[in-house]
């Protein structure tokens, strides 16, 4: 290696504690974007390996538009000349005792055989059983399921054993393998008929077809017929959103990270200034300080990236497990399994530690570039400079801004226009730092003056003449309480609206089933109907069909009953829309207007059981429930074009003036459990509401913390830069008889000043960025509406941490005092 | 009459403070032959660190020509201006500047590197000559300052070169340590044929220079002997 280098990489050894603190920034940041992606991505591989392992060698499947599907069209399906092979499927939820879901498919062995041939690798438990009598069991015991592999280990099957679940004990026959990361329970497909209460239905088929068109031909009307590409791209399609906001996330992570490697280079030009000026005076040319230089932060972008890569990694097992669970309750069921370790990882860390660095340390390198040999020796720094720098950098900041605003004023533009746009706002006012601390500056002066005395102004005049190091770090630090502001305005905005929109749709007493999974027996809705007393009994079904190819929500409600009890947020009119949706017509939410744009008075063609049906759009309502569209219509509507009369659950409303109430909530709820139905109260359900919204954005609120962080270090190495840039400077503080505990005051006040005016901003950045992501982000991501809630809460919880981040940033940079301080002379050696 | 090594034909630099422009050097005109020790006397702020950095390619001047060894610098362009650093410039500093991270033996071994000959017995033996042998795996910070600037001279010494600019090389030293180094440092120059330029405050210094020149505000003056000039 060339001495050179050598003497550039000395210093990552020589300053252990402080090559310590910049590694370990650098690997928060990789951190935070490794755990994302791989997070994310895992996510979303377990979904499609589940697509791909349940589809096994299907072509296609059928399906009513919504609802099941009667047994008797099997009969003529196995006709039709197209059909190669078939396999009709029960596709349910099974709970378990434990409270878990699992997925449970109802299959035909003899038929499904050809479909899955995977799954009948089937170890049958039992010493000594032929596995002839294990397969005549699991024919004949109305309660004999196999599981597969994970069910297997996480239960620690034995040889026979019993599944406890909610619909009561089932016997476990064998196990499969699955190479799937969902939980799979499979049953005869005549048992779990009897099981769910579908006697006569099924939920699909799954075809072999050698003629697509023929088929579609013969049975495109009052079915829907998805080829196994198809089927994978709507399912895809409904996290698009979901994966997008998360992309955005860790990008967001990996700009502030940018900003610290920045920040670490920067420290490096400077500590490495004089002997740039030393070895340039012995002869060395600019390109071996260059290489010097990378070699030096490429070290620290390898090893920070490989233990950001491992850090990433760990990570993940937290992550996974959130983006499950969101996934879970806002889509469809998951369960990814944690990414298993490859020390691919390490590289990909590496990689991105690698390229981070050498984004942010080009402007540096530039520095260290131009950097004048003469000036260096002289240890003179231009600090005239760093205003014009600060001035130019706003201008570039303005300019920025402006572009951005376009991005957002582009009329229908995708979100990820929105997206650049925030990125761009972001950019532009972190450029701006610099010019709108040199106009707080004064009056910033003026009060650390008047708290801290002395050293009070000595620290607020460091802070301006270094601008160029401080700038850098109030910015990156700015942006990280700007996205925590913005952030939790918005979840607090958004959960505010959850709040309200709870309030105008879920304000029944009692609510019986649940949504995705139980099902409400008809003649149960019957028999609480009859009950004397109760004002309403609500019937409710909630289907995914397609439109346009697209997966939407259908909706069957009573529209006489939600007109008395209900107060439904209307884009346009009131409860009088109603009538139109008893006479025929349909609602449908602000989601589906925007995605589709459809208004008021517009006709939508969904595809019933007896072909293409034409829907009137009566009116557009606020919701939050999904963000891909819901079109809600009567139920006698409903029955009519689907045929489905199966309900999800029912809502039981009384009367406030009901002197019986009481004993008539008791009454139904005595009823439901007898027939082992969920209940739960209205507040119950906007609880379990309010816990999924939050459970969806723990990963957001993670994310913010690890900004945060990475910040943190972003101002502790500032501090430290400045601590060695003027060691010099301290000597004549000392000689001027400044005491160890006045220098010390000195850093902590920069700290201090550089965290209350990184605050100070971000109050203002982060408010426009909640208006941003609530108004451009959302609106194009989601397609609904969030009504903006002030609160003081985010700025109060912001303001604590970010005195408390640059006070504790403070600490090391006052130890190295501590420990030098009294040692320190005037002079440059 | 032999060429000279440094030919300095009326060399103007200015700088700009608050929008105005100061001269640091007004028209200076010099000769250095081959083999000259000079003194160059001067108050702080005369000009003596600018025409250093100057001569050495580190800056460049506003108005005026350089020629080192006949070859004008400002037609050698950064490139050539640092492969003559490389090869035929030795710098000494008040403030020794020895890269903190390097010992002693690398600080010196680093110019015959950079010099493209990475000869390590050379290093050994100009440390040797400086008095500085068994400390070869020494950080600059575990040396006095005295041993510090031997390092910086047998730095300066190691690659041979033709011209050995010493600015203030005793500034930051005790009289007896001050007198040893520029004993050192002329004693190597007469013995490989350099030329030495010493900037200084004091006159003490001229007693080891052939030539004394003295600079006022931006010019050099011609000064007499240090006989005369201690008469």
């Amino acid at each position: 290696m060339k001495i050179v280098t050598k003497s550039f990489l000395r210093y990552l050894p020589r300053r252990l504690s402080l090559s310590l603190l910049q590694l370990v920034g650098v690997a928060c940041g990789v951190a935070a974007v490794v755990g994302m992606t791989l997070s994310a991505q895992t996510a979303l591989r377990s979904f499609s390996n589940t697509i791909e392992f349940l589809r096994g060698r299907s072509t296609h499947t059928i399906q009513r538009p919504v609802g099941p599907m009667e047994e008797g069209f099997l009969s003529k399906l196995g006709e039709d000349p197209a059909v190669k092979w078939l396999s009709p499927v029960i596709d349910r939820r099974l709970r378990l005792e434990n409270g878990e879901s699992v997925r449970l498919l109802g299959i035909d062995p003899f038929l499904d055989r050809t479909i899955r041939p995977e799954i009948y690798r089937i170890e049958f438990l039992g010493e000594g059983r032929e596995n002839l009598e294990n397969l005549l069991s699991f024919l004949t015991d109305e309660r004999a399921i196999l599981i597969d592999s994970h069910l297997k280990e996480e239960f620690k099957i034995g040889t026979a054993s019993i599944l406890k679940t909610k619909k009561g004990p089932l016997h476990i026959k064998g196990t499969f393998p699955n190479p799937s990361g969902e939980s799979l329970v499979l049953m005869d497909i005549g048992h779990a008929q009897k099981l769910y209460q579908l006697q006569g239905y099924i939920d699909r088929v799954d075809l072999i077809l050698n003629d697509e068109s023929d088929f579609i031909f013969r049975w495109g009307k009052g079915f829907f017929i998805q080829s196994s590409l198809q089927r994978r791209e709507t399912f895809s399609g409904m996290l698009q959103a979901f994966r997008l906001n998360l992309e955005a996330l860790s990008l967001l992570a990996l700009l502030v990270g940018v900003f610290l490697i920045y920040n670490t280079a920067m420290f490096a030009v400077v500590s490495r200034r004089r002997d740039t000026g030393i070895l340039r005076s012995l002869g060395a040319n600019r390109l071996e300080i260059v290489t010097a230089f990378l070699s030096e932060i490429l070290i620290l972008g390898f090893l920070g990236g490989a233990c950001g890569g491992l850090l990433g990694f760990f990570l993940t097992r937290i992550l996974t497990g959130l983006l499950g669970s969101s996934i879970s309750s806002l889509y469809f069921f998951l369960r990814p399994e944690p990414v298993a370790w490859s020390s691919w990882i390490v590289v990909i860390g590496m990689g991105l530690g690698c390229g981070a660095s050498l984004l942010g340390g080009a402007l540096p390198l530039g520095e260290l570039i131009r950097t004048d040999p003469v000036k260096a020796l002289s240890g003179r720094i231009a600090t005239p400079e760093s205003a014009r720098k600060a001035k130019r950098a706003g201008l570039g900041g303005m300019i920025v801004l402006f572009l951005s605003f376009i991005l957002f004023i582009l009329p229908g533009a995708h979100v990820y226009v929105g997206f650049a746009g925030v990125f761009g706002f972001i950019l532009g006012v972190s450029l701006l730092m610099g010019v709108i601390f040199l106009m707080l500056h004064p009056f910033i002066k003026r009060f650390l003056g008047r708290v801290g005395g002395l050293s009070g102004k000595v620290a607020a005049g460091n802070i301006r003449q270094n601008l160029g190091r401080t700038g850098v770090a109030m910015a990156a630090f700015m942006v990280s309480l700007s996205m925590s502001i913005g952030l939790s305005v918005m979840i607090g905005s958004f959960r505010e609206s959850l709040i309200w929109w709870m309030d105008t749709q879920i304000r029944g007493d009692l609510y019986i089933g649940k949504i995705d999974e139980a099902e409400v027996p008809e003649d149960f809705f019957e028999e609480i109907k009859r009950i004397d007393g109760i004002g309403g009994v609500h019937p409710y079904r909630n289907v995914l069909t397609l439109y346009r190819n697209t997966s939407i929500n259908v909706s069957a409600v009573d529209s006489t009953i939600l007109k008395k009890y209900a107060r439904f947020g209307w884009l346009r009119g009131g409860n009088e829309n109603w009538e139109g949706v008893k006479k025929g017509g349909v609602i449908i939410s602000e989601s589906f207007s925007r995605r589709f744009n459809v208004k008021e008075g517009d006709t939508i063609t969904l595809e019933g059981i007896k072909g293409p049906e034409a829907f009137k759009v009566i009116a557009i309502f606020y919701d939050y429930t999904t963000e891909h569209g819901l079109v809600m219509m009567d139920r006698t509507t409903y029955i009519k074009t689907f045929g489905d009369r199966r309900l999800n659950n029912i809502g039981i409303f009384i009367d406030p003036d009901q002197p019986r109430r009481a004993e008539l909530l008791e009454e139904v709820r005595r009823k439901a459990e007898a027939r082992g139905l969920p209940v739960r109260t209205g507040s119950q359900l906007h609880q379990n509401i309010l816990d999924v919204f939050d459970n969806t954005f723990a990963i957001t609120r993670s994310m913010r913390a690890i900004a945060i962080i990475v910040a943190f270090f972003g101002i502790a190495g500032a501090l430290l830069t400045l601590f060695i840039e003027r060691s010099r400077e301290f000597g004549i503080y000392r000689a001027l008889g400044f005491s160890t505990g006045q220098v010390a005051r000195v850093t902590l006040i920069e700290g201090l000043e550089m965290g209350l005016v990184s605050f100070i901003l971000s109050m203002g950045v982060g408010t426009v960025l909640a208006m941003l992501l609530i108004k451009v982000i959302n609106l194009r991501s989601f397609n609904w509406t969030i009504f903006y809630f002030p609160s003081l809460q985010p700025y109060l919880i912001t303001g604590i941490t970010a005195i408390l981040a640059s006070l504790g940033a403070a600490i090391y940079p006052i130890w190295r005092i501590f420990r030098t301080y009294p040692q320190i002379q005037i002079r440059e050696e | 009459m032999s060429e000279p090594i440094i030919r300095i034909t009326n060399l103007w630099k200015s700088y700009e403070v608050d929008g105005l422009g100061v001269s640091a050097l007004r028209g200076t005109n010099l000769e250095i032959k081959k083999g000259e020790r000079i003194a160059l006397l001067g108050k702080s702020g005369s000009g003596k660190s600018t025409l250093f950095n100057l001569i050495a390619g580190l800056d460049r001047p506003t108005k005026g020509r350089i020629e080192v060894e006949g070859q004008d610098l400002e037609t050698l362009g950064d490139k050539g201006r640092t492969l003559l650093r490389r090869a035929k410039l030795g710098f000494i500093f008040q403030f020794f500047n020895l890269l903190p991270t390097l010992t002693v033996f690398e600080n010196v071994f680093l110019s015959l590197e950079l010099a493209n000959r990475p000869e390590p017995e050379l290093a050994l033996n100009a440390l040797k000559e400086v008095g500085l042998k068994g400390k070869e795996r020494r950080f600059p910070n575990e040396l006095s300052g005295g041993e510090q600037q031997r390092v910086a001279i047998a730095r300066a010494i190691v690659k041979r070169p033709s011209i050995i600019l010493a600015d203030e090389p005793t500034g930051n030293l005790d009289t007896t340590t001050g007198n040893q180094i520029l004993e050192l440092l002329t004693r190597m120059c007469q013995e490989t044929g350099a030329t030495l330029i010493m900037a200084t405050h004091s006159p003490l210094t001229c007693r080891y220079a052939t030539r004394i020149l003295r600079m006022v505000d931006g010019a050099v003056l011609e000064e007499n002997s240090f006989g005369e000039m201690a008469h």
